[in-house]
Parts: C-alpha cells; sequence; structure tokens
C-alpha cells in the first residue's frame, strides 16, 4: 500500500519526547507534561558525536589500565579486563569468556561505530536504507546498557574479598573509564533524533506527494 | 474498541518517534498494537487491565525491594571467614577503597533508578485506577520515564553469575535470597513497564479528576 506520507514537522507540530502528546512547536512546552518541545532534538548530530569521540577515548585507557588489583598473600597482581577474559578462557569457562567478550570489548565497539554510521547516514554522507539504520538504532539502544557488568564484578568482588591479610581486591582506574564509557555512550545514543535519517531520505527523494494526507493509524 | 479515554478536544493525533510521520489516532481492540505506516515503529497499545497489572506488579516489586535490601545475594566462607554480599555493601565498598563514582553508579543503577520506576509507577497508577491523579503525578511519571533506560537490575544479576564463578576457584560460595528477590524485581518491574502504554498512562493523567 502506497500511501503519501505527511511529517509532524511539515505542520510545525512536535511529539513530545516524554509523553507523546502532538501539539504545536511554538508553545515551547508541552501542555500536558511541561517537557520542552522541539521539532528535531537541538544540534542532535554534533553532540552525539562529542560525546561519542569521548567515549571513544576513554575506551583505549579503560582496557589498558587494571579494572582491580588482587593482593594474595602479599602478591600484587593488577588485573585488566581483557586479562580477566583470558583467565576464564584458559580455564575452560567459554561462556562466561564470551559473556565478557561481548559485554566489555564488542558491544562498546559496536556501539561507537553504529553511532557514527548513524550520524554520517543523518548528515547525508552516506545513504544506507533506512529501515536497517532503525534496526541499528534499537539495537544501540538496547545492548548499551549490559556493558556496566564489568562494573558491577568489579564491586562484587572488591565488597567480598577483603579476607584480611590472606586476599584483597581493590577497584583499579580502569574500571571508573570503563563506567564513563557505558555511561557516555548511552548518552550519545539518547542525543541520537532517528527522525533525521528520514527527514534525509525525504530530502534526497525530493518529489513531493501531491495530496498529502493523514494516514489512519 | 478503545478502553481508555481520550482526553476532550484532542486533536487525536499520533507522531512517530522514529520517523515522525502524522497518523490519526484510532482505536484498536484490546491486545493490538498500532504501528507506523512508514517504518513500523510501535505507536501505542491497547494493553489488557493495564492500570491493574501495572499497579500489582509494581507493588511486588517493591515489597520484593525489602527483601532485596534485607537478605545477602551471595553467602561466601573462606578463610574461616564468613561474609556477605548486598547492594549497598557492594556500593560502601568501593566508596571505602577510594571509588566513590563507582559506588554511587551502583547505587544510582540498582537501587535509586529501580527505586524511581516502581515507585513512581504505583504512584501513578494506584490512584488513577479510582480515576484520580495523585498530587504531582505528571512530575512523578515524567521522572519514571526518564530513569527507564538507567534501569540495570538484570545487569547487575548477570553480574553476580560471573562473580560466582570466579569465586568458587577460592572459596565456598552459595545464593542467597537476595538474589531470587532481586530477580523476582526484574521480572515484576518489567511485566509493570509493559502493562501500561505510554500513550495511554499519560492520557488517563490528562483526563482524571486532580
Amino acid at each position: 500500500m502506497k500511501q503519501p506520507i505527511i511529517k509532524a514537522s511539515d505542520h510545525g507540530l512536535a511529539g513530545c519526547h516524554t509523553c507523546g502528546k502532538v501539539s504545536p512547536v511554538e508553545l515551547g512546552r508541552c501542555p500536558r507534561c511541561g517537557t520542552q518541545l522541539h521539532l528535531r532534538k537541538p544540534d542532535s548530530i554534533e553532540s552525539t558525536i562529542a560525546l561519542m569521540a569521548a567515549a571513544a577515548a576513554l575506551y583505549i585507557p579503560s582496557h589498558l589500565l587494571p579494572v582491580m588489583t588482587v593482593v594474595e598473600i602479599g602478591v600484587v597482581t593488577p588485573s585488566t579486563i581483557i586479562g580477566g577474559m583470558m583467565t576464564f578462557w584458559r580455564s575452560g569457562a567459554y561462556p562466561i569468556a564470551l559473556v565478557i567478550f561481548a559485554a566489555s570489548i564488542l558491544i562498546p565497539l559496536l556501539k561507537i561505530a553504529s553511532l557514527s554510521w548513524l550520524c554520517a547516514a543523518a548528515g547525508g554522507w552516506v545513504h544506507p536504507s533506512p529501515a536497517a539504520l532503525g534496526r541499528i538504532y534499537w539495537f544501540t539502544e538496547l545492548l548499551g546498557r549490559w556493558s556496566m557488568i564489568d562494573i558491577f564484578v568489579v564491586g562484587i568482588l572488591v565488597s567480598l574479598l577483603q579476607l584480611g591479610n590472606y586476599m584483597a581486591i581493590t577497584p583499579g582506574p580502569g574500571a571508573l573509564a570503563f563506567a564513563g564509557v557505558v555511561v557516555l555512550t548511552m548518552f550519545a545514543a539518547m542525543r541520537f533524533d532517528p527522525r533525521l535519517l528520514w527527514d534525509r531520505l525525504d530530502q534526497m527523494s525530493a518529489a513531493a506527494p501531491p495530496h498529502p494526507t493523514i494516514p489512519e493509524s | 474498541m478503545l478502553s481508555w479515554p481520550k482526553p476532550p478536544g484532542d486533536a487525536r493525533l499520533s507522531a512517530c518517534h522514529f520517523c515522525d510521520t502524522l497518523h490519526r489516532f484510532s482505536p484498536v481492540e484490546e491486545g493490538i498494537s498500532a504501528r507506523c505506516v512508514r517504518c513500523g515503529g510501535l505507536l501505542y497499545e491497547n494493553r489488557a487491565a493495564s492500570l491493574t497489572r501495572a499497579s500489582a506488579f509494581s507493588l511486588a516489586a517493591l515489597l520484593l525491594m525489602v527483601l532485596v535490601h534485607t537478605f545477602p545475594f551471595l553467602i561466601m566462607d573462606a578463610a574461616s571467614m564468613r561474609r556477605n554480599l548486598t547492594l549497598t555493601g557492594a556500593a560502601s565498598a568501593l566508596m571505602h577503597q577510594d571509588a566513590p563514582l563507582l559506588g554511587a553508579s551502583i547505587i544510582l543503577f540498582t537501587v535509586v533508578t529501580p527505586l524511581m520506576l516502581a515507585g513512581g509507577m504505583i504512584y501513578v497508577c494506584l490512584p488513577l485506577l479510582f480515576g484520580r491523579a495523585a498530587p504531582g503525578a505528571n512530575f512523578a511519571a515524567k521522572w519514571m520515564y526518564r530513569s527507564e533506560p538507567w534501569n540495570m537490575v538484570e545487569v547487575f544479576l548477570l553480574g553476580v553469575l560471573v562473580s560466582l564463578l570466579k569465586l568458587v576457584k577460592v572459596a565456598d560460595v552459595h545464593f542467597g535470597i537476595g538474589f531470587w528477590a532481586f530477580a523476582g524485581v526484574m521480572l515484576c518491574m518489567a511485566a509493570a513497564l509493559a502493562g501500561i502504554d505510554r500513550e495511554e498512562l499519560w492520557d488517563r493523567l490528562e483526563v482524571a479528576k486532580p
């Protein structure tokens, strides 16, 4: 079914980010919940790129610096995320090693890569299909939180393994850097406005429909 | 037919969050969702017994949270010492080890956010069952939805499992009631959030008597 499509922004209408009510953007604030109304999130691409660049910069120290230091009978062993994963792999705990690999190494990289791709598409530098982009955006928002698992593991181990002189664990600077990566990529994903992708698509297929109508939902 | 009242004088328009396509609001059968004609994104869904479900599951989540903070997640015996893991214990251990931000992030993502979500949901939905809006319900609903992406209950649970596998090598570890209660919190919160559509909740708030 091919139907002429009109967008809320064509009529100066904005769907509220918080409550979804569609109101004229000149009201400034949503009459229902008081959230600021925007046709599109302001400076969406710029702030997404800035937050993402900060996350990418923190990603390097988060893997080079130890996330925790194990002191066992006087022997001090710093441990990185990758080191912890390798220990699981060598001891034959492959599923856990894969979970850590996915959550700590792969997901942040995939998130940074997919947000860059989305920003490039919204900026008009690449032209992939919008349906695929929608899936990438959904996936990025869904998976981001799981990277936090390593921070929680550090917290749990630090809390439990305080066995006096026998064994103690202290958190390392890598953990803070990694938490920074997770939080920054989450903010970057929230700042991105997927509607820009469709705006770009409409701009490219400029042929406007002769009689725009509002489709029944 | 639509089971919730639309605000009077409302233009009955709905804009897709993903592609901004404007739709005229039309009622859907119970259990049916309305999707965007252009990108297929979810517009709204008519959910069965929405207010009852949202209130009941968020109340259950709140009650389970009491158990979560009373009983340990893991109990570990090592070097003739017994240690317990709790959420606040993990956070305070990090704070005492010069990692106050990490400790605060544990508190924020596993204690504060779930509390805001479940507490906000029950504060908004329970009075709505009787057609009334609680004082400051708009504010509560706004912050409830804002806290949603930061809720990391399920991530912490997986973290407990990974830690357990690290710990079995050095100590005798077993699960405590706190772990199972937190798993219950995860399920109840997912059910509460899936219980009521965002559009429905805000429409009901708008027509409710203060």
